[in-house]
């Protein structure tokens, strides 16, 4: 279930797995995959299941068919580790998806930025879009709004009978969206809202505002 | 020489020190001497290292009369004991004897305190009797050429062995004596165990059932009958004694009289955190003991525990409060006093805490039990019963556990390799896996190469491989180095060095701890008043700090349940309640305003009464169930039953559980009524609600963190060598969830859920209980407010969740709190 918002008079979509849709832009902003992470532990001898390396595709295939964007955007972190075989997957996913596709560099994307030009898929550090401004780690500039990953956003709810639950989310502020970690096999990290934040939470294939 | 002559060399020197050997020492010589494996059954400071360090001596001196002459370097016996801090105190002991009789036999240690010198040269030569823990046997199967280091050893004596009993480190131990019983030529296996329910499993365990080992074997038990005395403190202000709590300060004062009384006072704590409190708060309100009293818990620097061993030795202390970390070993003649804080949970620990005091043959020993809260005078009461008819609780072995097996194969083809058909059949005459048929054999030789069960062209799994003529090897030494890393980690969280700046080590903390501190924060560790400056290297640096403050590190224990017998005795002690009884301990005559306080809103249940209690807080609902059957089983009880009850009605609740109950927090009402309608304590499908229970709460998470840290799938990093190894890991929490969506029959995953069943739950023991109370009438009691006896179980901050409701249905009540 996708939830809709406005933010600077644009609307946005919010995926459940995690991404963002700027509608008019056709662009899909997608944060933190950590593709190859699940390879890159197996590499090193952790008997991570296998399986789970291609659940990554297919959610990237299911947000990308539902929205068929011009252009996907990666906030960062798109490759976990070092060149390892699972780049091939990467290839293939590339070479059948449609949509161009840019990344933002994040601390985790230590592969060489060829490996990617010979993909199509061009590098910046940094991309500004009228008044938006899309990085890997979050930054504040006067004048542009942020959008933005590398937390791996939670939030900690609390209820009657101390209860207490984890969600990963989406992260709002005055001027600045962190988006959550799109992978599988990725951990979070929990923030506290302060007073004017908005968190969208991700449960059970929705997006829920709190 | 002959069996007489040797003997005859033993006791003269027991003369020549004005002893006499125990009949037990004779027999365990004797049966040592006739190549018999077995084990002792001797408690702490009986003399038991004599017992087997005698026969090891004199079947050297056998096989070589002219030892005095000439002696042959190299292994010879091996002494495994669980504690590292016990080892100085053996090879004291053992040194004395091998000098004095001339055999010129050395004693060396290898342990993770072991200096890489110390370790390094202990590669060249080996000492003729080397002490060690379980996980430093590991790395010596990890090394290679270990065939020939180990081949002319001729014993191996596993210490405290009740203390591995039930243990992942004991499986570790079982797999260990495996592989040496085939590489030893001529090797005796010997056991010495406190007393505990189940000794003579305990010798099947050792040595393995089916093994010809076990066959020419005996069990030799020290009948040493000694008179342990248990006095209970008894506020004399009932009134204002509290309802729960764990520190028992508010006896204080009655502890320094008893201190005062005696050459040496014990005070057992049962976690480290209560350990320094006590320590502080003593010195604090009676800074006259400054010098005279010392803390000794697992955390403490190597140094100050030894300083403080010598100085019990020494008479120059008058009290020492500790952990468990004084439980084994050590034999402390001055002691004279033993004072219990709080509930020590289990019958053979007291007993062995007792024993601690009066060690000179015919003296009494003393322990004093001061409860921490009301209802532990009744566990103080039960307990003294339990004493009097020895109702030692069992030590449950491990079956079948995959994630030790894996680490132990990752060891053998560390080292020189191995091949399937040699390993098998040593591994199936394990006691831990007695039952592993052959598809599971196959299943983990796959895992170990191909880190599943077939083969992808994409994938670059590398862990071990299986060389031309099938021996299974580790080539890669990045592999080799994390799995050796990985060996000591079988238990126990990250820990972190504290140091001060200027290098002064102090002590080790747990990671999670010190991450909750910023700098400037001042805490108590070790007995010091610290200020925490930074992390630097997986170090703490910290500076002497005059500022009082009331943090104190505290370190995940184990919580230990009551045994089947000791609850009786409780329930028992707790029936004597009843103010027709005339027959009452002073414990429960003590008791009485709390009991009628109890009866104010509730009652305190008689034989056929089973009491169930609800009230409301601001905290939630409270569903409160009293079987009085030990914390294993009402953890069992508790999942079982709100799994019932979730079948009735979506519910969320978190779940405690102490000795005596355990309580279902929810943010709804829960219709008692309709549990009781529905007999939703029926002993019916059991087996499998009870299966089906544990897909909804976290009890298998849990133990699934241990399994795939011992598995080496997840790596923990190696915080006091500085190794760091963050692009490597991942917490055992995100790995649960990727095996449960994409892997689920994995046998590590599946061992998880096993694990919890049958060892946390006790699953027989729970149909005993049902059983129970369906002959029991159901009392259920709607109070206004919390009772004496729910205190304990409510302010329980350690919870299970547990819910079948729609997340999403959850979190819209939850925001309507938020916004309210």
């Amino acid at each position: 279930m996708i939830l809709s918002s406005e933010i600077q008079n644009e609307t946005f979509d919010f995926h459940p797995h995690g991404g963002i849709f700027w509608r008019k832009k056709s662009l899909l902003l997608i944060s933190d995959v950590h593709l190859g992470k699940v390879a890159h532990f197996r590499k090193f001898g952790a008997a991570v299941p296998r399986k789970a390396v291609h659940k990554n595709y297919v959610l990237l295939d299911e947000i990308v068919n539902l929205f068929s964007p011009f252009q996907i955007c990666f906030l960062g972190d798109l490759f976990h580790s070092s060149l390892n075989k699972e780049w091939e997957l990467f290839e293939n996913w590339v070479a059948k998806t449609p949509s161009e596709i840019i990344l933002i560099s994040g601390n985790h994307d230590i592969i060489s930025p060829h490996k990617f030009e010979q993909l199509g898929i061009p590098i910046f550090e940094e991309l500004l879009l009228e008044n938006f401004l899309l990085t890997h780690h979050p930054e504040e500039r006067e004048g542009y709004f942020n959008f933005c990953g590398h937390i791996h956003p939670a939030i900690r709810l609390q209820g009657f009978g101390r209860q207490r639950l984890k969600l990963p989310c989406f992260f709002k502020t005055d001027s600045q969206m962190i988006l959550p970690a799109f992978g599988e096999f990725t951990g979070t990290h929990v923030l506290q809202p302060k007073k004017n934040d908005e968190v969208f939470v991700i449960v059970e294939n929705e997006v829920l505002k709190i | 020489m002959n069996q007489t002559e040797l003997f005859e060399i033993a006791e003269n020197w027991f003369t020549q020190q004005g002893w006499n050997p125990f009949p037990f020492q004779k027999k365990t010589w004797k049966a040592f001497l006739g190549g018999k494996h077995g084990l002792l059954n001797a408690p702490t400071g009986s003399g038991k290292t004599y017992a087997l360090w005698f026969p090891i001596i004199l079947n050297h001196i056998k096989k070589h009369p002219d030892y005095k002459t000439k002696h042959k370097k190299g292994l010879k016996a091996i002494w495994i004991t669980p504690l590292r801090a016990l080892s100085q105190e053996i090879k004291q002991s053992a040194e004395f004897v091998a000098n004095d009789l001339e055999t010129q036999m050395t004693v060396g240690i290898r342990t993770g305190d072991t200096s890489t010198k110390e370790r390094a040269r202990q590669r060249t030569t080996m000492p003729d009797l080397l002490i060690t823990t379980p996980e430093s046997l590991q790395l010596l199967l990890a090394s290679k050429g270990y065939t020939k280091v180990f081949q002319d050893c001729s014993a191996i004596v596993v210490d405290e062995w009740h203390e591995l009993l039930g243990t992942k480190r004991g499986i570790q131990m079982e797999l260990g004596l495996s592989r040496l019983k085939t590489v030893c030529k001529d090797l005796r296996i010997w056991g010495i165990s406190a007393t505990i329910g189940n000794l003579e499993q305990a010798r099947e365990v050792l040595l393995g059932p089916t093994s010809l080992a076990f066959e020419n074997s005996v069990l030799v038990q020290a009948k040493l009958n000694k008179k342990i005395t248990v006095k209970s403190i008894i506020p004399e202000q009932m009134e204002t004694f509290p309802w729960r709590g764990h520190l028992g300060l508010h006896l204080l004062e009655e502890v320094v009289p008893i201190i005062n009384n005696s050459k040496t006072t014990l005070l057992f704590t049962n976690t480290r955190s209560q350990c320094e409190i006590w320590f502080q708060k003593i010195l604090e309100k009676h800074p006259e003991y400054a010098g005279e009293i010392a803390m000794h818990h697992g955390s403490v620097n190597k140094e100050t525990r030894i300083w403080v061993e010598q100085a019990i030795r020494n008479e120059s202390l008058k009290a020492v409060v500790c952990t468990s970390s004084l439980d084994l070993g050590v034999d402390f003649a001055p002691v004279e006093t033993v004072i219990q804080i709080g509930g020590p949970k289990g019958v053979a620990r007291f007993l062995q805490r007792a024993g601690r005091s009066g060690h000179r043959p015919g003296k009494e020993s003393v322990i004093y039990f001061l409860p921490t809260h009301a209802m532990e005078l009744i566990e103080a009461s039960a307990l003294q019963v339990a004493v009097k008819e020895s109702a030692v609780e069992d030590r449950l072995p491990f079956l079948n556990s995959y994630d030790v097996l894996i680490q132990y194969l990752t060891t053998l083809a560390v080292s020189d390799g191995f091949y399937p058909d040699e390993i098998f059949p040593e591994i199936k005459q394990t006691f831990c896996y007695q039952g592993i048929i052959e598809d599971e054999w196959q299943w983990l030789l796959n895992f170990l190469v191909m880190g599943s069960q077939s083969l992808k062209t994409y994938d670059e799994y590398k862990k071990v491989e299986v060389e031309s003529d099938g021996k299974f090897k580790v080539n890669n030494k990045g592999v080799a180095m994390r799995h050796r890393f990985q060996i000591g980690t079988i238990v126990g969280d990250a820990s972190i060095a504290v140091r001060y700046q200027k290098g002064g080590y102090i002590g080790s903390i747990e990671e999670y701890f010190i991450s909750k501190l910023t700098a400037g924060d001042v805490f108590t560790f070790a007995g010091r008043n610290l200020e925490f400056i930074r992390i630097k290297g997986m170090q703490a640096h910290v500076r002497n700090s005059t500022k009082r403050t009331n943090k104190v590190p505290s370190w995940m224990g184990g919580r230990l349940s009551f045994s089947a017998q000791m609850s009786k005795l409780l329930r028992e002690e707790l029936y004597t309640a009843d103010p027709d009884n005339r027959k009452q301990s002073d414990e429960i005559k003590a008791l009485l305003p709390m009991f009628q306080k109890q009866r104010e809103e509730s009652i305190v249940p008689k034989p056929d009464e089973f009491l169930i209690e609800t009230f409301k807080t601001r905290d939630g609902y409270h569903h409160i169930f009293y079987p009085f059957e030990g914390r294993a089983v009402h953890e069992a009880m508790s999942s079982l039953l709100s799994y019932r009850i979730s079948l009735l009605t979506p519910i969320t609740c978190s779940l405690a559980f102490n000795d005596y109950g355990f309580e279902m927090l929810s943010d709804k009402p829960i219709d008692i009524q309709a549990v009781i309608d529905n007999n939703l304590f029926s002993t019916d499908y059991m087996l499998s609600d009870l299966q089906k229970s544990l897909n909804s709460n976290e009890m298998a998470r849990r133990k699934f963190r241990d399994i795939a840290v011992i598995s080496g799938m997840v790596f923990t990093g190696y915080p006091e060598k500085g190794v760091k190894m963050k692009h490597l890991q991942s917490s055992s929490q995100l790995l649960f969830d990727v095996f449960r969506d994409f892997e689920p029959d994995n046998l590590m995953f599946q061992q998880a859920f096993t694990e919890t069943f049958e060892h946390q739950l006790e699953e027989g023991r729970l149909r005993l209980a049902l059983e129970r109370i369906a002959e029991q009438e159901i009392v259920w009691k709607q109070c206004k407010n919390p009772t004496p006896f729910s205190f304990p179980i409510i302010t329980d901050r350690l919870r299970e969740k547990l819910s079948n409701e729609k997340l999403a249905d959850r979190i819209k009540r939850m925001t309507k709190i938020l916004t309210k």
